[in-house]
């Protein structure tokens, strides 16, 4: 069985690798890079929120200090459009991890609910602080990554198979944790804090950490999508959609799972790029969006991969047996388990 | 180009800033921060009883806003008498938001109610800007310019009218939840949903209305605030966003908390505009939160955490 | 057992995924592959419109100035004699949303040109989209002066550039005599990258006639209370307000400086004051407004610039109401197709790069005024009007030539309300 499984993940990273060349056409490469992106973005988002249960909304200040960190680097140093901003990546996610730290202790002293909060605060800090420092940031007027010289084909292809790197990054850092007594950690975190500390786990280390992970990748992603468009704005730069579209995607797919913000970016990304630029009548977006949320939320309440996983096992184990559980699926199975909640997944 | 110049604070040179100014920036705080109490006291009051965050509060402000909009318009119904229309509207609604979507949450509220809420604040945007479109628009009544002398500087009526209002609603709150006995299994419900199941109260009815009651304020909110700034759908983004700090601030659940936390931030932004920058006081508003959770995590007066379910 | 379902539905899904993305770009390629390129079919002009976010509010007037230039232009034959079709896309009003739009039109639909998409923070991100596959951009709404310094060579903006939109405004105050001339003025924006250029293009010429700065307020753009900033500029003092505002904040600050009795000399607003009744409005009547000037980049109903009367009567014919409804950003969009129609007819040809040179070394004329551009995109052209409300009505009261009064100085007293 693990064979196949490996099988089907490496035919997967095949078509991946591949996808450029398949569909050369820029329009689609560019919805597939926004998609990549925020596969990662909504990777990094969950190994933190998803794994600790505690949800950040404000994950965007490291969106935005990504892409500064990249256009100020590019500005100092003097780095023309090219492949040389790419290498500076790993630095800005470093410095994107910098941030972190005092703002995650910040943070992280308080409840759950209280935590949101403080992480909605600081974004609006940040961007405050982004419109307010124009000697940083060039305030309003915005600041302008160097344009790479490359043609109208190419142009898409090294951001493509550079959000990918970031992407799978981002990925096998989440399944190194998931799989590690860290990883256990932190959900232990998520399923009974004080539990979790009682048991000698380091709740206070342990969440900084996922934290600090997280906004690296972010930062990366941030700075990607800012040196893809060619420019930044304190409101596009530090936006509050960024927060909202990634955890939407994460609760989508399935919070707390591997690949549920896999599968939520890949259906929501492509999507939010279709509907935006096709459709015509003001407020229609936000109306289809909304509803779609509401949708999700209440007929999947746990995302797509859990409820299918779940699906698939009750079938599996239907056909194994014929006892009196067969007509119990879904969310009565869920609430049947302790505490209304499943156990690990 | 010429570069940027030190602020002066006008005809006073460089002696500082003049008194007057700073009076009143703190009366207009009171003044502005009761309407903040008002529309914060019904977000608070929603987490305290069903741990809900609900976002879409700032957009509901901006709906009643424009309901006594659309009633004064078309209908010329005066905006406070149109309040007799507006509050009952809002508080339906809310009920029925409750009993569509939030019934359904039954674990992980926290998590999800931010997203369902946030859902419905999208539905309810995309409809007003497809209503209304994206123009601004301010409710307009004879006293909304009328102004009265005070201290120096002429204080608008509808900030007075909106201060009245703002105490007159929240003591009926209170008395509400203080002296009922439907405020009986409110609080009852706040403290501890089982056991107040266990003694007979109907939790799920208590919800639904205290939703309702949290909607409805919002109706309040929206006709002051619609009445004092110009605004559209968009503007519910800069507003939940205070209101978050508000309620944090002011302890999540405790309402006493909402009107002190309302009024101390905004006495203290609107004197920051005043003495120091308008830009910067955006920013302290936010950092001030921060600042007060580093010393006390669960805000001026909320509850010691480990609501046990 | 265990392990394999959470396998098998971890592919499942992955599998689901894939094939839906496929299908969704399938539908999105395969519902816009026009070929563009034939001699004899019809030139297709791609933009995208602001129907969502922040700018919506200008994306339907600017959607309806593209199309009346397109029927206009099909009814006398087309464009080089080949029918011109339009090919609008939403954007979202972000950076991010155009970058996909353009993509989309250049590379999906092939179109023949482009033209830009509105306001300043968008200009940039369309323009280098478009400068990849060589295509010229005309745009009228990105005058910031950030757009400019880009090092962009395919960006053409044909309005009245950000900066020198209160120049006429600060002449005229430092025209009057010496007596009446104001000794003191505030300046309070927005903090936005097309009002700024405004304010300190104004107060650098003020400042060096001797008017002193007694205040400089910049705000945030997501304000919702304005009042704070009021405050400080009536606290100033001053003789002169000058206001970087939309139209909320122009409301807000007039109000304000109502409430408290405040009357300096002048007031000019960047924008609001020529809203119309969105502006009167909520102030109350227009009398309230009576001697608020606003700089207009060089249109009015009526004004007899190029093409005006053919424009002004098809625009009634096709949407109804006055002359005076018409919002700039239609007239916008209206220059920006005159221009590109003019080059095009100058070189008999559609190629981007000719139409580049031809665009950098020509000039133009258009509802807004003559343009000629520099190197850098500008249009070095145009000439600020000034307008004032004057007994209800927004008039021209400078340049001369369209001048319908003079300009009423000082400022007359609040009206009691």
């Amino acid at each position: 069985m693990k064979k196949t499984r490996t099988l089907g993940l490496l035919a997967l990273l095949a078509v991946l690798l591949a996808f450029p060349l398949l569909f050369s056409d820029p329009a689609v490469t560019t919805i597939a890079i926004f998609t990549l992106l925020y596969a990662g973005a909504t990777t990094a988002w969950n190994l933190f929120s998803g794994y600790t249960g505690y949800v950040s909304l404000g994950h965007a200040v490291f969106y935005g200090v990504g892409g500064y960190a990249l256009a100020l680097l590019c500005k100092d140093w003097n780095i023309q459009g090219g492949y040389v901003p790419f290498l500076l990546l790993p630095l800005v996610g470093l410095i994107a991890s910098v941030f972190a730290i005092p703002l995650g202790w910040i943070a992280l002293r308080s409840s759950r609910h209280v935590f949101v909060v403080i992480t909605i605060a600081m974004f609006y800090i940040f961007q405050l602080l982004a419109y307010n420092l124009p000697g940083i940031t060039n305030g309003s007027a915005g600041i302008f990554l160097p344009s790479p010289p490359w043609d109208a084909g190419f142009f898409n292809t090294p951001f493509y198979y550079v959000s990918l790197t970031v992407l799978l990054l981002s990925v096998g850092v989440s399944w190194w944790v998931r799989n590690s007594k860290y990883g256990l950690g932190l959900l232990a975190i998520r399923d009974d804090e004080d539990r979790a500390l009682s048991l000698g786990v380091k709740t206070g280390v342990y969440k900084l950490v996922a934290y600090v992970i997280s906004a690296f990748f972010v930062g990366m992603i941030g700075a990607l999508v800012g040196y893809f468009i060619g420019s930044l704005y304190p409101p596009f730069a530090f936006t509050p959609v960024f927060d909202i579209t990634v955890a939407l995607m994460a609760f989508l797919g399935g919070v707390g799972t591997l690949a549920g913000p896999l599968v939520g970016a890949l259906l929501l990304a492509p999507l939010q790029q279709y509907l935006t630029v096709q459709l015509e009548i003001v407020g229609l977006d936000l109306i289809l969006f909304g509803a779609l949320l509401l949708a999700v939320i209440l007929l999947l309440p746990e995302g797509i991969v859990p409820t299918l996983r779940r699906w698939v096992k009750w079938t599996a184990s239907r056909s194994a047996r014929t006892g009196p559980r067969t007509d119990i699926k879904g969310k009565e199975e869920a609430l049947l388990v302790k505490g209304g909640r499943e156990g690990k997944r | 180009m010429v570069g940027p110049r030190r602020q002066t604070s006008g005809s006073h040179g460089q002696e500082g800033v003049p008194v007057t100014l700073i009076i009143e920036a703190v009366i207009l705080g009171i003044l502005t921060g009761s309407v903040y109490a008002l529309m914060s006291s019904g977000l608070t009051l929603i987490f305290g009883v069903m741990d809900i965050i609900n976002i879409a509060q700032g957009i509901l402000v901006i709906l009643g806003a424009y309901l006594s909009y659309t009633l004064e318009k078309y209908l010329h119904i005066d905006i406070m008498l149109g309040l007799l229309v507006t509050i009952p509207t809002l508080f339906l609604l809310g009920m029925g938001i409750e009993w569509a979507f939030m019934r359904r949450i039954r674990r992980d509220r926290v998590m999800i109610s931010i997203l369902v809420t946030f859902a419905v604040a999208l539905v309810i945007e995309g409809l007003l800007n497809f209503i209304f479109t994206a123009n601004y628009v301010q409710l307009q009544a004879p006293y909304v310019d009328a102004t009265i002398p005070v201290f120096g500087f002429y204080l608008p009526y509808i900030y007075v009218f909106a201060f009245i209002l703002s105490v007159v609603l929240l003591t009926l709150l209170y008395f509400l939840v203080y002296r009922t006995k439907f405020g009986f299994g409110l609080r009852a419900s706040m403290q501890d949903r089982t056991a107040a199941a266990l003694i007979g109260i109907d939790v799920e009815r208590v919800q639904t209305i205290t939703f309702g009651i949290g909607v409805a304020l919002a109706a309040a909110g929206g006709m002051v605030f619609g009445a004092t700034s110009p605004f559209n759908a968009a503007t519910s983004y800069d507003l939940i966003s205070r209101l978050l700090v508000i309620i944090v601030l002011g302890g999540m659940g405790s309402l006493r908390g909402a009107l002190f936390a309302s009024i101390g931030m905004l006495i203290i932004s609107d004197v920051t505009d005043v003495v120091w920058s308008p830009v910067w006081a955006s920013t302290v508003f936010f950092a001030l939160l921060i600042v007060l959770l580093l010393f006390r995590p669960r805000g001026l007066y909320g509850r010691l955490e480990g609501r046990k379910q | 057992m265990v392990r394999s379902t959470v396998a098998i539905s971890k592919l499942f899904s992955a599998c689901i995924v894939i094939v839906l993305m496929l299908t969704i770009l399938e539908a999105c390629s395969s519902s816009s592959t026009t070929n563009n390129s034939t001699q004899a079919g019809p030139i297709v002009i791609g933009a995208s419109i602001a129907n969502s976010g922040d700018f919506s509010a200008d994306g339907k007037p600017t959607e309806q100035g593209y199309q009346l230039w397109a029927d206009t232009i099909n009814k006398q034959g087309g464009l080089l004699g080949r029918q011109v079709r339009l090919d609008l896309v939403n954007d979202n009003s972000t950076p991010e949303g155009v970058t996909t739009a353009y993509q989309k039109l250049i590379n999906v639909d092939h179109v023949n040109l482009v033209v830009g998409p509105f306001a300043d923070l968008t200009a940039v991100a369309a323009a280098k989209v478009a400068a990849r596959s060589g295509y010229a951009l005309v745009e009228g709404s990105g005058t910031a002066v950030a757009v400019f310094q880009q090092g962009l060579d395919n960006i053409f903006s044909v309005s009245l550039s950000a900066k020198n939109y209160m120049v006429s405004f600060a002449e005229y105050i430092l025209s009057l005599p010496a007596g009446q001339r104001p000794k003191t003025a505030a300046y309070a924006t927005q903090d936005d990258p097309f009002l700024i250029p405004q304010l300190d293009g104004a107060r650098a010429l003020l400042e060096h006639g001797g008017i002193k700065t007694v205040a400089y307020l910049k705000y945030p753009a997501e304000t919702s209370d304005y009042t704070p900033y009021a405050q400080r500029v009536i606290a100033s003092g001053a003789d002169l307000v000058l206001l970087g505002t939309f139209t909320p904040d122009s409301i807000a600050y007039v109000k304000a400086f109502k409430q408290q009795h405040y009357n300096p000399k002048a007031i000019i607003a960047a924008s609001g004051p020529d809203q119309g009744s969105q502006f009167t409005g909520p102030l109350g009547g227009t009398k309230v407004a009576e001697g608020i000037f606003v700089p207009n980049g060089g249109w009015f109903a009526g004004i007899s610039t190029y093409q005006n009367d053919q424009f002004q009567r098809d625009y009634i014919a096709k949407f109804g109401g006055t002359a005076a409804d018409i919002s700039s950003d239609t007239v916008q969009a209206y220059s920006v197709m005159q221009v590109l129609t003019q080059a095009v007819n100058k070189i008999h040809s559609i190629d981007n790069a000719k139409l580049k040179q031809e665009l950098h070394s020509d000039a133009f004329d258009t509802l807004q005024g003559p343009v000629k551009f520099a190197p850098d995109g500008e249009n070095t052209t145009a000439v600020a009007f000034l307008f004032q409300w004057q007994n209800g009505n927004l008039i021209p009261v400078y340049p001369q030539n369209h001048a319908q009064a003079n300009p009423e100085y000082p400022k007359a007293q609040w009206p009691s309300s």
